[in-house]
């Protein structure tokens, strides 16, 4: 184990290799489509915030197969899958009395993810 | 147990507890002291909001470049060397009359540090977190801006490593700037998505 | 984790405090805080997914009655502690000699 050294900063920072992995993992869901988010409470890490729980929304698209941080954050390894951008109306999320017209968008993994 | 504090009074504990963890890791050569003030120097003076404004008055001339921003944003932005740590997966979302975009992190603050550098503290902190998803229009009301009823607000959530930059709308009586120019009126809060682009002429 | 770091939604926070034309850091030691962590973290004994869980385990009284750079020193402490790179009677130790030092 050894520091990081100076002259190895700036290529550290700008050749960061990100959360995507290249591996062939085939979706649950396609864009369109109506799905409802799981009703999960996991006492370890997770990225699905309790707002967002067992509520309708529709896949915007699909960015690919990204390291799922469920299990990674607990050293479960990567369990790579596809994460979707997921869109909310604010009534769906916050009540009728919510606006009409607003959105809101997350980027969701299939595993928090059934069909509609 | 901290207690709440201004930045003006750092707690004795807290200073302490940073100043024993670097000594220690720096005895134990787990951490470079050049390293350090490297990475200090880097979002404190390198890297900043100016990069986003770049970007952003590039798409504002160059219709070509304002396509290939929005089709795939991570290899737009990387042409002007903007890349790395906390950006590795870009996407630009556009204002239009019709939609105002407002980015956030509910559950801690991924922020798009390439081109914006580090985030603002009311960005982190809990109030905007808690109530940019679940009011954003009276989050807006609160920086000052006012949008017309039927304008649709999309607000983006950053729950994975994708990050968002907002790409703001051209302000009007712009025609003829050049883009060095036009940079200059993108600020910060505008690519979060809290403010609007500044007028010609404001200061 | 159902923790207050999950804050989408909560009410009674308050105005959004804003500084305007705010450094990026507001103190030495957030300078410090800041280089410490991202310098451990390429140690590679964990991931950005485990250093956001590190930090989502305070209790949540102190995360919502502390600062940000705060939050990265628990959880920076937390990860170093639980991976065995330093204990937690050296940093015990160490804070005191250094309280020490500053009253010399």
């Amino acid at each position: 184990m050894k520091a990081l050294k100076a002259e190895d900063v700036s290529d550290a920072l700008r050749h960061s290799r990100g959360a995507r992995v290249d591996e062939d993992v085939v979706p649950k869901f396609t864009t369109g489509e109506r799905v409802l988010t799981r009703n999960l409470h996991p006492v370890g890490h997770t990225r699905l915030p309790r707002y967002v729980r067992a509520r309708h929304g529709t896949i915007r698209c699909d960015y690919g197969v990204f390291i799922f941080p469920d299990a990674h954050g607990m050293g479960e390894g990567k369990k790579p899958q596809h994460l979707y951008s997921v869109c909310f109306t604010a009534q769906e999320l916050w009540g009728p009395g919510a606006s009409a017209h607003d959105r809101i968008y997350l980027d969701l993994w299939d595993d928090y993810l059934d069909p509609a | 147990m901290s207690e709440h504090h201004d930045h003006d009074a750092p707690l004795p504990e807290t200073v302490l507890r940073v100043k024993a963890l670097e000594s220690l890791l720096t005895e134990k050569g787990l951490v470079d002291p050049e390293a350090l003030d490297k990475l200090i120097d880097t979002y404190e003076n390198k890297v900043g909001p100016r990069n986003g404004a770049r970007v952003v008055a590039r798409a504002w001339v160059d219709d070509a470049y304002r396509q290939r921003l929005l089709a795939d944003a991570t290899a737009a932005i990387a042409e002007f060397g903007f890349m790395g740590r906390q950006s590795e997966h870009m996407v630009v979302v556009e204002n239009t009359p019709e939609q105002h975009n407002m980015v956030v992190c509910t559950l801690c603050s991924c922020y798009p540090w390439a081109v914006l550098g580090l985030p603002p503290v009311w960005y982190k902190s809990a109030p905007y977190r808690a109530r940019a998803v679940m009011d954003p229009r009276g989050v807006l009301g609160e920086f000052g801006v006012t949008l017309d009823d039927d304008v649709e607000i999309r607000v983006w959530d950053s729950t994975a490593e994708i990050r968002y930059l907002v790409l703001p709308r051209r302000p009007e009586g712009t025609d003829g700037m050049d883009e060095e120019a036009l940079a200059g009126l993108v600020t910060r809060d505008s690519m979060i998505g809290v403010g609007l682009a500044k007028a010609r002429g404001d200061g | 984790m159902n923790g207050a770091h999950d804050l989408g939604g909560m009410h009674g926070l308050g105005p959004i405090d804003r500084e305007i034309d705010e450094p990026v850091f507001h103190a030495e030691w957030e300078r410090r805080c800041f280089a410490i962590t991202v310098a451990a973290g390429f140690l590679g004994q964990w991931n950005i997914d485990m250093s956001r869980y590190a930090r989502e385990r305070m209790h949540p009284a102190e995360y919502l009655n502390t600062s940000y750079y705060e939050h990265w020193l628990h959880g920076l402490q937390t990860l170093l502690v639980e991976k065995g790179l330093l204990t937690e009677e050296e940093i015990a130790a160490r804070m005191l000699e250094l309280a020490e030092e500053q009253e010399t």
